[in-house]
């Protein structure tokens, strides 16, 4: 550490901090007002603080419920399917990998595309009589299935997520694959490791913390899905597809329900924070061993 | 010999597969509107370019460049600013030990926070302060997006700074202020650079607040593609409507492959890191 004055670094970091206040900061608190007290569009300024009849309205609520297992399990299994996934190419497709950078860079595209232009790409993609999907599947298979019919429109859309997100997950298990010092590969297979003996015992052990980083990423940005989705089917047939940021925006732009939208925020920020707070503690300690 | 074959084969179907939608997208925009309805294949019969050419003229009822205009300028205050205020927070926390405990945990969680918690407070308080609908609005939210990976980026490259440079400095009688702006951000060019491409393109992409705080004039790309598929009056143009995904695609896709070695070392926002 270097000897300026402690309140020479305060002043460097002021302008993040106070804008973080203005723009995080405020909206919190706001967010906790509001959730308090009866509120309409008309009387957004002078809100009447009523109590916790906005929480009983959101836990009350069976969509709410709806979409909160929707998030989590569209979030378990995407994460779950692209880790595995990612894991596999990184490992199976190294070799090919090692001085073909452009092979790399083709790989991870879809990561550049806004995946609402994606989720709207799929709308062409998936039609029944313009996109090639269906054509294909009824002159190669003879099937018409309905994609975004009740019974599929999960399936496909874990299909589609994992599609553009896979990529993430096999760049940084191709990256932490790369980085296992070549000794160790050589001295398992001077004790006559195979190659997936080799795998299972030194390279993957080795990976585990990125893996588990990997995991947990994924599994947020599939616990916060909105963009893609919503394009695609919106709330879905029954609000079957409503994730919990779709059930907010629904609640507050569709149904001026403010309070419940408001509330239903709050507790999804304090399940944030108790699941972070947990994560980072359990890191640190892991750290300090 | 075979091992090589199928590892091939697997690379070369899982590009197609990762890269479908664009590629289908792309096809379909170079078809006649005849063509569309009638051949829903691979196969293009009769190359256009008249869909490009119909969604880049401007009339009353449509004008793409405003839409492209917005996400740029959007994007570019999401990313400029948030690089500028990064900067010398980065370099307090890495040099001074300033905020470890609290602001730097808490700005890096954020990546993982649902933004969607912020949203309907922003948007009352835009609402307030008249930036609803306004590129500025937008871009300052853009900010808060791109603050976590900008910061992270930052406090790395700088912590990787031999600190003798500074000291040297100082004992030069040289204060924080100009050591940051003469010695440290010049070397951390590289990295101001990744981090602002970055943001770029994920201020570019995203949809949600673009959906949230704009209305008619600042609505971004993203969000202004989605408007071609209101199927009001006749049913979806299914060409025009993929020209202007492809449009709308290709600015982050270019700049993705021209920094693609440094966005991937800092796509796990420093999480990995060692």
């Amino acid at each position: 550490m270097t000897d300026l004055q402690r309140w020479e670094w305060g002043l460097l970091a002021t302008p993040m901090v106070a804008f973080l206040i203005l723009f995080l900061g405020l909206p919190t608190i706001l967010n906790l007002v509001y959730s308090v007290s009866e509120v309409r569009f008309e009387t957004l300024r002078s809100p009447s603080i009523t109590g916790f009849g906005n929480y009983a309205a959101a836990l009350g609520d069976p969509a709410f419920w709806r979409a909160t297992w929707f998030s989590t399990r569209f979030a378990f299994v995407t994460a779950l399917v692209q880790c595995a996934l990612g894991l596999f190419l990184a490992v199976f497709l190294a070799p090919l990998l090692r001085e073909r950078p452009w092979a790399v860079a083709i790989l991870m595209m879809p990561l550049m595309v806004a995946p609402a232009l994606v989720g709207l790409m799929y709308r062409l993609a998936l039609h029944e009589f313009v996109g090639p999907v269906p054509h294909y599947a009824w002159a190669f298979f003879g099937l018409r299935p309905a994609f975004l019919g009740p019974a599929n429109v999960f399936w496909t859309l874990v299909v589609i997520e994992c599609l553009q997100w896979t990529p993430f997950a096999f760049l940084l298990f191709h990256m932490a694959y790369a980085a296992i010092p070549e000794d160790l590969r050589e001295a398992a297979v001077v004790d006559g490791a195979r190659p997936l003996v080799l795998l299972r015992f030194v390279e993957i052990p080795l990976m585990m913390p990125v893996i588990a980083i990997t995991f947990f990423i994924r599994f947020i940005d599939g616990f916060r899905v909105f963009d893609n989705i919503f394009v695609l089917v919106g709330s879905g047939p029954g609000g079957s597809t409503a994730s919990l940021s779709i059930y907010i925006y629904e609640a507050f732009f569709r149904q001026g329900a403010i309070g419940r939208a408001v509330a239903a925020s709050v507790i999804l920020f304090l399940v944030s924070f108790v699941v972070l707070w947990g994560l980072n503690a359990l890191a640190r300690r892991r750290a300090a061993r | 010999m075979i091992l090589t074959a199928l590892r091939w084969a697997a690379f070369l179907l899982v590009a197609f597969a990762i890269n479908f939608p664009v590629l289908v997208t792309m096809v379909t925009s170079l078809k006649t509107p005849r063509e569309i309805a009638t051949n829903p294949t691979f196969w293009i019969e009769a190359p256009t370019l008249a869909n490009y050419a119909a969604v880049l003229t401007v009339t009353d009822r449509l004008n793409l460049f405003a839409y492209l205009w917005n996400s740029f300028a959007a994007a570019l205050i999401g990313a400029g600013l948030a690089v500028l205020l990064a900067l010398p927070a980065a370099y307090a926390i890495a040099r001074g030990a300033w905020g470890r405990r609290v602001v730097f945990p808490l700005v890096v969680n954020l990546r993982a926070v649902p933004l969607i918690i912020f949203a309907i407070p922003i948007y009352m308080g835009f609402q307030w302060l008249g930036l609803l609908d306004t590129r500025l609005g937008l871009g300052l939210i853009l900010t808060i997006v791109n603050l976590p990976l900008a910061l992270v980026i930052l406090v790395n490259a700088i912590g990787d700074l031999p600190e003798d440079l500074d000291e040297a400095a100082r004992i030069d009688g040289a204060g924080a202020f100009t050591i940051l702006a003469r010695i440290v951000a010049p070397l951390v060019r590289p990295a101001l650079a990744t981090a602002f491409v970055f943001g770029f393109i994920t201020a570019w992409n995203e949809f949600l607040f673009g959906l949230m705080l704009t209305t008619r004039s600042a609505v971004p790309v993203t969000v202004g593609a989605s408007f071609f598929f209101a199927t009001a009056g006749g049913g979806v143009q299914w060409g025009l409507a993929a020209a202007v995904m492809m449009i709308a695609a290709v600015p982050p896709m270019l700049l993705g492959l021209l920094m693609y070695r440094s966005i991937s070392r800092s796509l796990p926002g420093g999480a990995v890191k060692g």
